[in-house]
């Protein structure tokens, strides 16, 4: 292809509207996929109790029903999930210590891969650094034989490379067009 | 304790028996104390016996306010020292340590004692408590003997003092609700006819206890607290702390698994038919713990005159079997059966389809919850002329969101203020056991025992 050819198709593709906003509406998904589930990390419930309302009042035996609350908090921060984690920590192949900072680092990595595709800072990088992390959770799933769940990811990766592949149709971004 | 305290516990169970039934039938109940203490005066509190159920009853009572545990008391070095640092290390201050009741009882100035001793010493320990001054909250059931129950009131009725027994269920809300709401109040069940318990607790859960033998407390030690009780002969160390750790598997000592799970269900039979049984009749076997004193299944049957008319009660204990639907007391009824556990899990309401009263009023005033409806039995093994129209299933509207004990020691505290009555005083507590003490007897020479004053009263 000579270099007028090549300009072309780069100018074409640049002004085709169609594969623009499809790259935005895929780095629009996986950027909120990656923040929300983030951020889904500090996420827990604040129980309650309320007395039972018999006839219109509460009861006076102290009978009392559950009022589960969704709040958030550094508190209630879970990188991977408890099941999961007592069971990786089963698994000779993923060190102890390994284990415990990847779960420090999942939910923040999330978030911040989450925000900066999303506000179109270093899209590359981001994508990138994205499909790096749902690789590492399949490697645990792997060894936990969570072949749904592996399929599950492996979707995921998959929208991360056809967005990688697609980047060249980005025009929203902030920062560092070149990463 | 002394020698002289194991002396006094077999002096005391023989004065006891000698004064006899009906010694102070009639005598008003004592159920909350005359002095009202100031709602912020803490209660000094005191604990004899720091073993397993002292931990179940510590868990439930550390989040009541105004209490202040002062002293422990125990024969095990290592469980006493375990109670001593879970207090310190909530409230703060250690408690005083006491290897001996008696001693913790002249020594300490206190409001109120927690027993939870092995079964045998629960009469002995409740009433010293009470002579000194305390209220007592003693642990089911009352005594290993109907005597020593016994005792139990007469020191409460001579002394003034509260005394609650541990049969927990008296304080649940949930329980409270059924009786006076739904039995009682609604009457969803119709005429109760039958009322049926059980406990099935697994092998596995059933096992003698063993600890490693240097944290046991010696011969001496054993032999003075009674733990050869019932034995003429000389025992071995291995067979006392058999004993020790064991007692629940000995006669001299407990009442065995009819006593142990059953006193509690018993109880409730005889709370919400609002009566005590004319008669029983049982059969027991040592069928797979052979060597065990006690029956290891227990099955047997009460009749009851109600005042709503004849009703009678199976209740079986296993500790050979969970299977079959663990805990529960059920009254069945010819409109409903209300069927309750202490685990929200075991409990369940059912309506009978031919009831005339509808049960949407009762959903709708918030007095229940239905499940499910009736499923019909169907499939090629179902002969429709057997089969009665399933009845609807229903639950509680809501539950405890506590221990199950801590209403019952909460009712204790609010009754030594003044504030409240008590759930389940010591004479009420031995009306509804007294039965209890019949069941073993009953299954052993397997006859019927038809109850009279002298079985079932004071």
């Amino acid at each position: 292809m000579t270099d007028s050819a090549q300009e072309k198709l780069s100018s074409d593709a640049g002004s085709d509207l169609g594969p623009f906003l499809g790259f935005l509406i895929l780095r629009l998904w996986l950027g909120i996929r990656a923040l929300i589930t983030g951020i889904e990390k500090f996420a827990g419930e604040k129980a309650s109790e309320v007395a039972v309302v018999v006839d219109g009042e509460p009861n006076e035996y102290g009978l009392t029903s559950s009022d589960a609350e969704k709040v958030y908090g550094f508190g209630n921060y879970h990188g991977v999930p408890e099941a999961l984690y007592e069971q990786l920590e089963g698994e000779p192949l993923i060190p102890g210590f390994a284990l415990k900072l990847y779960d420090v680092a999942l939910g923040p990595l999330l978030i911040i891969t989450g925000l900066t595709l999303l506000l179109g800072i270093a899209t590359r990088l981001s994508l990138f650094v994205m499909g790096v992390i749902y690789c590492s959770l399949t490697v645990g799933l792997i060894l936990l034989s969570q072949d749904g769940g592996i399929a599950w990811l492996g979707i995921h990766v998959l929208l991360v490379a056809v967005a990688l592949f697609y980047v060249r149709y980005n025009r929203c971004q902030l920062f560092a067009k070149k990463l | 304790m002394s020698e002289q305290t194991n002396i006094k516990r077999r002096d005391f169970l023989r004065t006891g028996s000698a004064a006899g039934a009906g010694l102070v039938l009639g005598a008003p109940a004592i159920l909350r104390a005359e002095t009202k203490n100031a709602p912020s005066d803490e209660l000094r509190i005191g604990f004899i016996g720091c073993g397993k159920q002292h931990e179940v009853l510590f868990d439930a009572m550390k989040d009541i306010p105004g209490m202040r545990y002062v002293a422990v008391c125990d024969i095990m070095k290592t469980r006493l020292g375990g109670s001593a640092s879970r207090i310190k290390s909530l409230f703060g201050d250690l408690p005083e340590r006491y290897f001996d009741a008696e001693e913790m009882l002249s020594k300490e100035d206190l409001d109120a004692v927690f027993v939870a001793t092995p079964d045998f010493w629960h009469a002995p320990h409740t009433v010293m408590a009470l002579e000194s001054g305390c209220h007592v909250y003693c642990e089911k059931m009352m005594s290993n003997t109907l005597e020593g129950a016994r005792s139990m009131v007469r020191a409460m009725d001579d002394t003034g003092k509260l005394l609650q027994i541990g049969h927990q269920r008296r304080s649940n809300p949930r329980y409270l609700f059924v009786l006076d709401m739904l039995i009682n109040g609604e009457k969803i069940c119709g005429q109760i006819v039958n009322a049926n318990g059980q406990w099935n607790r697994a092998v596995g859960s059933s096992q003698d206890i063993s600890v490693k033998e240097s944290i046991l407390p010696d011969e001496q030690t054993l032999l003075k607290y009674g733990f050869d009780e019932g034995v003429k002969g000389k025992l071995s160390l291995e067979e006392l702390r058999h004993r020790f750790l064991n007692w629940r598997t000995y006669k001299a000592l407990s009442g065995g698994p009819i006593s142990d799970l059953g006193a509690h269900q018993i109880d409730i039979f005889n709370w919400f038919l609002d009566a005590q049984p004319k008669s029983v009749m049982a059969s027991g076997g040592r069928n797979y713990f052979k060597d065990r004193e006690h029956f290891d299944n227990v099955m047997c049957v009460f009749d009851y005159d109600t005042p709503a008319g004849g009703a009678r009660a199976f209740y079986q204990v296993l500790t050979t079997t969970s299977a079959g639907g663990g805990y529960y007391e059920s009254f069945m009824g010819t409109d409903g059966t209300v069927e309750i556990s202490e685990r929200a899990a075991y409990t369940n309401i059912y309506r009978e389809s031919g009831a005339e009263r509808s049960w949407d009023e009762l959903i709708q005033r918030g007095i229940l919850r239905k499940v499910a409806a009736g499923e019909a039995a169907g499939g090629s093994d179902a002969v429709a002329a057997y089969e009665s129209a399933p009845p609807d299933k229903f639950e509680l509207p809501g539950g405890l969101s506590k221990p199950p004990h801590q209403p019952h020691i909460e009712n204790f505290v609010a009754s030594i203020r003044g504030d409240a009555t008590l759930t389940c005083d010591g004479r009420h507590a031995l009306e509804s056991e007294a039965p209890i003490y019949w069941v073993n007897p009953a299954a052993e020479n397997q006859e019927i025992i038809h109850f009279t004053d002298e079985h079932l009263h004071v």
